[in-house]
């Protein structure tokens, strides 16, 4: 039999999941540490990879200093320069994505509390309804597939 | 005012039943703006500078996400550049690498911004964007607003220098060092940028207020700030903006806010929700129609008969007809309302019962077309899907009793309209 409640609370959720709840159901799926983990390592690589190009066009732009005074220089110095700017590029870089994606997974894991809440009455509907038939296997998940 | 909020109030219908199919036809129709507005200010590349180009790229655009506008607009504008100098490509092409890494991975979902701020750059509306984006968006707009701001520069940079790099011949390093000095060299854009980055934030916080006319006093406030940082920065930094120029683009930017305001459903409305979802037992394929708990008027036959009844009371009846379901039992319901004190009834009054019914039965109209809507009376009991408490209105009109409305006994009954 249909169990009417059971349909609408399914299709609420299912509804959530697929528009606005999309995302959030995404991080949600993640431990805290594991999303900022992640997200910290893509800024890393996104950051070395940015500060190589604005390198690169730097080089460029002074293409012809270079090769005057290739001779001249302290490659040392300019080195130890060269890493002094990437160190502070790439730990600003992480810093701002840390302090945005632990915003981001509160906001989320708070966004999602109702969503959590609808899911266990789902569960308890399903509990009440399939004692007899056992079917409070999928519960919740059920809705998950589409 | 009233037939303008009745058009809303239509469209807003029509947009949330037909959203499936108005929404590819406007992301199309931006995308064609978008990459004709690139094509007829560059026009380098005389391959993609085509209609038949054009058109299969805004078609694309308009079944692929959102980011397919952005990705497009970059690479036509890439192509551009190509064409003119690669030079000026390879500087272009690195800008928007930095901010593909950098920027957007923040807020994809505000990258559209990039391309429309310089496009309504172009269409000399650039300062919509800082107030639109603070009335619509969040603060993390200020980014994209912001990079949008720089592309623009950058590109006019680029296109403004077309003169001079060729002049230049091969001196391939000569064109990069001149071009970086464009773009870097440019204070310009710090100052749209800053106006647009302080506009976007006080607008957003303003329009959060609980205060009546939220949105307005935000939209005000926007504008002055955004034409004093303007100023300001144009005094300090001793710039060439035209003051005029800031002035009059803010006030027609206030104009489309408001026009935006009216319209501001677009972003929070309920639509008509397809999905599927499966248990143990069942496959579901469900199809949730959001009620209209205001909707437009439909045709309304008013017959009022002052007759006497039984109990020698004034009887006044109103017959109102709302919009009927295809496969539905044309129903149509009237409203009794007696009153022993009949003058107690003033116009409005009617007025405001006839509005009732109206919403109501609207509500039923779309019921009964959404055929597949499941279980609509747990929906108002839910409350969550209709908007507000006029969802439950249905059952108590069947009810037959309201009583104590403002003081007055009434009572409805129904009938069947034949």
């Amino acid at each position: 039999m249909l169990n009417e409640k059971r349909v609408i609370l399914m299709t609420r959720l299912a509804a959530y999941e697929q528009g606005e709840g999309k995302k959030n159901v995404a991080i949600g799926n993640y431990f805290r540490s594991d999303y900022l983990t992640i997200n910290i390592l893509k800024a890393f690589v996104c950051a070395t990879i940015a500060y190589l190009i604005v390198f690169g066009l730097y080089v460029l732009y002074n293409f012809e200093v270079f090769m005057q005074d290739l001779y001249k220089i302290d490659l040392v110095v300019l080195a130890k320069s060269v890493l002094k700017y990437y160190v502070i590029t790439v730990a600003a870089y992480v810093i701002l994505t840390y302090v945005f994606c632990t915003y981001r997974y509160l906001k989320a894991r708070k966004n999602l509390k109702a969503y959590y809440q609808n899911l266990k009455k789902l569960n308890s509907l399903y509990g009440v309804d399939g004692e007899s038939t056992g079917k409070s296997g999928k519960r919740g998940g059920g809705k998950g597939r589409r | 005012m009233t037939a303008l909020l009745e058009v809303r109030e239509r469209i807003k219908q029509f947009y949330s039943r037909f959203e499936i199919y108005i929404l590819p036809v406007v992301k199309f129709l931006v995308a064609f703006i978008v990459l004709q507005v690139i094509n007829s200010k560059m026009s380098y590349m005389a391959k993609i500078d085509r209609l038949p180009v054009v058109l299969i790229a805004a078609l694309l655009c308009s079944f692929l996400p959102n980011g397919c506008i952005v990705f497009f607009g970059a690479v036509f504008s890439l192509l551009h550049t190509y064409a003119m100098a690669k030079e000026a490509a390879l500087i272009v092409l690195c800008l928007y690498l930095i901010l593909f890494l950098l920027v957007f991975r923040f807020s994809p979902k505000e990258s559209l911004l990039v391309v429309l701020t310089p496009i309504l750059f172009v269409m000399k509306i650039p300062y919509v964007v800082p107030i639109a984006a603070g009335l619509l968006l969040t603060p993390a707009a200020i980014v994209s607003a912001c990079s949008g701001v720089v592309v623009y520069y950058a590109l006019s940079a680029v296109l403004g220098s077309y003169s001079n790099l060729m002049t230049m011949g091969e001196d391939t390093l000569g064109k990069v060092r001149y071009l970086v000095d464009a773009l870097v060299g440019s204070k310009t854009t710090v100052v749209i940028c800053a106006a647009f980055a302080f506009t976007i934030l006080g607008v957003y916080l303003l329009r959060r207020l609980s205060v009546d006319y939220a949105w307005s006093i935000a939209m005000g406030a926007g504008a002055v700030l955004n034409i004093v940082v303007i100023l300001v920065g144009d005094y300090v930094l001793d710039l060439d903006i035209s003051v005029g120029g800031v002035i009059l683009g803010t006030l027609l930017a206030l104009v489309i806010a408001k026009i935006i305001e009216f319209f501001r459903f677009c972003v929070d409305y309920s639509r008509t929700e397809k999905v599927q979802f499966e248990d143990d037992e069942y496959y579901y394929y469900v199809k949730a129609v959001p009620k209209m708990t205001v909707a437009a008027p439909t045709k309304t036959v008013k017959t009022i008969n002052t007759t006497r009844d039984g109990r020698g009371r004034d009887v006044e009846t109103e017959y109102t007809g709302g919009r009927r379901g295809k496969g539905s039992d044309r129903r149509g319901r009237s409203v009794t309302i007696g009153s022993t004190d009949m003058e107690g009834y003033a116009g409005d009054e009617y007025g405001y019962e006839g509005e009732y019914a109206e919403g109501d039965y609207a509500a039923d109209g779309e019921y009964a077309e959404g055929g597949e809507y499941v279980a609509e009376g747990e929906y108002a009991e839910g409350g969550e899907y209709a908007e507000g408490d006029y969802a439950g209105d249905g059952e108590y009109a069947e009810d037959g009793e309201y009583e104590d409305y403002e003081g007055y006994e009434e009572e409805y009954s129904e009938d069947e309209e034949s």
